[in-house]
């Protein structure tokens, strides 16, 4: 009895190998096509059960498998707040899930410079389409005593020298560009405002970085995390950004100078940039030839940020 | 055709099996259709919980901030109206976040929150030009056109579905419409404006993504703020249309389910299914 079952079981796997295709192809219907656009009927075949048996059972099988890795794969790449959340203990938090999603951030970073050029320019709007902006400063709002002493030093020059420069010296050297742009937020928001600066490019221009410089690292010293202490804020810019025409180093915001709030007394306003790129109160620009630290970018968010 | 189509599942003892007639059937689904449906589950998943993630750090639908909490978010008042009036969540730790903590990844973490938002989205266009590839390949995507007598043939396929449950219920006959094509009249309006919301979802998350670079594409839908609130509505389009959508496949049967996996159905013939004997 089980040698004849192992018999037919064999026979049942010849007739599935052999002579399966051949019934397979036998179409039984066949209607008229009805041009491009019309839907054609699907061709029905005549097919052994124990074939269709068969390749139910191998499908079911393997999309079993991919659900299962893919619930796998999913549950590996969820969040350790999630996963707890859920009820599951274990920690998943290993370099192949950072390095997989940092791939995957930079992969869209490369996509956003190869979107990215140059000479094009944002939109910009009218002073009846500004819209309130809120200070977001992401800590503390620093105290204004800062601003009376304020410098910006420069560093990484061509010079080989560190220069520094007050207010008075930068809003009166270079002419003044005014701008109404819009100033998207990584976490969504984006407002409307009317700014007024110099050029970073004429700033690049006065005071050349050293020459194999690509980089820029933007400075603010007086930042000020949630509980009010120091917390140095910087930032990097390639120098093909900073000299995009619309790139700022804002002195005045709705016609009046910067308020404490807007980030007294200098601000970068990098348009094709989210929000977090736009330094407030810098207090320090170095030029150099590798790409600097980024202080998001060491909280998880990309390092590009290009809009 | 003189063939009885037996049913397929039917067991068959070892003797009769080289005797066995031939089942008749149809090739429903071509295979890369079939695989980029089943991805689309994970990665829609990732996209709507990420998605919602990243809503948190900036809600769209706000009001006024409330002068004792401070919340100003419509999605917080939610999840606290829920705290408050089911039982078992009086004392849960924190009502504001009970949406964000079951909708999504959960709140406060929009910098991960964005990381998987695009390894899913970028999965998802790649996915989606595998399933336009598989309708072009299969020749699907001709029955997934719109035709002129759609509009009354799906308001038909409305009332049979609506009261089809009900029939069940008294036992009453209640006949499923007669079509000669692949789907009815309200599959198609279905199976065609999913794809095509894909590709707004798509679209408005470019416009969102870079507003700058892609301000034009901004601009086709209402500027860079209404991009968003299109962006969050056609989520809304996937999972009003995935309810209804498992609901009647596994009203409608293992042959339905069957054809999504291995491609292959026993109903050749399309009117075949008219009463609702299954």
């Amino acid at each position: 009895m089980n040698n004849k079952a192992k018999i037919d079981c064999v026979d049942h796997e010849s007739r599935t190998n052999e002579t399966a295709p051949s019934v397979a192809v036998e179409t039984v219907s066949a209607e008229k096509r009805q041009g491009l656009f019309g839907e054609q009927p699907p061709p029905v075949i005549e097919m052994a059960p124990q074939v269709l048996r068969y390749r139910t059972r191998r499908d079911v099988l393997v999309f079993g498998a991919g659900a299962l890795a893919a619930l796998a794969g999913g549950g590996f790449l969820l969040p350790q707040d999630t996963l707890r959340r859920m009820g599951v203990r274990r920690t998943v938090n290993s370099p192949a899930k950072e390095w997989f999603l940092n791939r995957a951030l930079r992969i869209d970073d490369d996509v956003a410079e190869a979107l990215y050029s140059g000479n094009r320019r944002v939109p910009t709007y009218t002073k009846s389409q500004i819209t309130p902006l809120k200070n977001n400063y992401n800590g503390a709002t620093p105290d204004p005593g800062y601003i009376s002493g304020w410098n910006l030093t420069i560093d990484g020059l061509d010079s080989g020298l560190s220069i520094s420069l007050d207010i008075r010296n930068l809003m009166t050297r270079f002419s003044v560009q005014e701008q109404i742009t819009r100033l998207v937020c990584v976490e969504g928001w984006s407002a409307i405002a009317w700014w007024a600066g110099l050029r970073f490019d004429d700033l690049l221009r006065a005071y050349p970085p050293m020459s194999q410089a690509k980089w820029a690292r933007v400075e603010s010293s007086v930042n000020l995390d949630d509980s009010g202490n120091p917390d140095p804020y910087f930032m990097s810019i390639d120098l093909a950004t900073a000299r995009h025409p619309q790139t700022l180093l804002a002195t005045h915001f709705k016609g009046q100078p910067l308020t404490v709030d807007h980030g007294a007394p200098l601000r970068l306003l990098v348009p094709v940039k989210l929000g977090l790129k736009n330094v407030k109160a810098i207090t320090k620009i170095t030029y150099s030839p590798g790409e600097p630290r980024d202080y998001w970018a060491e909280h998880g968010y990309s390092r590009y940020d290009g809009i | 055709m003189s063939h009885s189509t037996p049913p397929a599942n039917e067991p068959n003892s070892t003797s009769t099996l080289l005797e066995e007639p031939g089942v008749l059937v149809a090739k429903k689904h071509h295979l890369l259709v079939r695989w980029s449906h089943w991805l689309n589950v994970p990665i829609l998943l990732g996209l709507i919980l990420s998605g919602i993630s990243i809503y948190w750090a900036s809600p769209i639908y706000r009001h006024k901030p409330d002068p004792t909490t401070g919340n100003f978010d419509v999605a917080a008042d939610i999840g606290i109206w829920i705290c408050a009036h089911v039982p078992g969540l009086r004392h849960y730790s924190s009502p504001p976040d009970w949406l964000y903590n079951h909708i999504s990844l959960g709140p406060g973490m929009l910098a991960l929150a964005l990381r998987l938002h695009w390894l899913c989205a970028y999965s998802f266009m790649l996915n989606g030009m595998v399933y336009l590839a598989g309708l072009v390949m299969g020749g699907g995507w001709r029955s997934l056109l719109p035709r002129r007598t759609d509009l009354f043939d799906a308001l038909r396929m409305f009332r049979y579905y609506l009261g089809a449950p009900f029939a069940k219920l008294v036992r009453r006959k209640w006949l499923h419409p007669r079509f000669n094509t692949k789907y009815n009249a309200l599959q198609r309006a279905a199976y065609f404006s999913v794809p095509v919301a894909g590709c707004l979802s798509v679209a408005t998350g470019w416009a969102i993504h870079k507003p700058m670079q892609l301000y034009w594409l901004a601009a086709i839908f209402g500027g860079y703020n209404a991009a968003r609130v299109w962006h969050f509505w056609l989520m809304w389009v996937y999972i009003l249309f995935v309810v209804p959508h498992v609901i009647v496949v596994f009203a409608d049967g293992w042959d339905t389910l069957r054809s999504m996996i291995v491609g292959w159905s026993t109903r050749v013939k399309r009117s075949e299914f008219t009463a609702n004997e299954q």
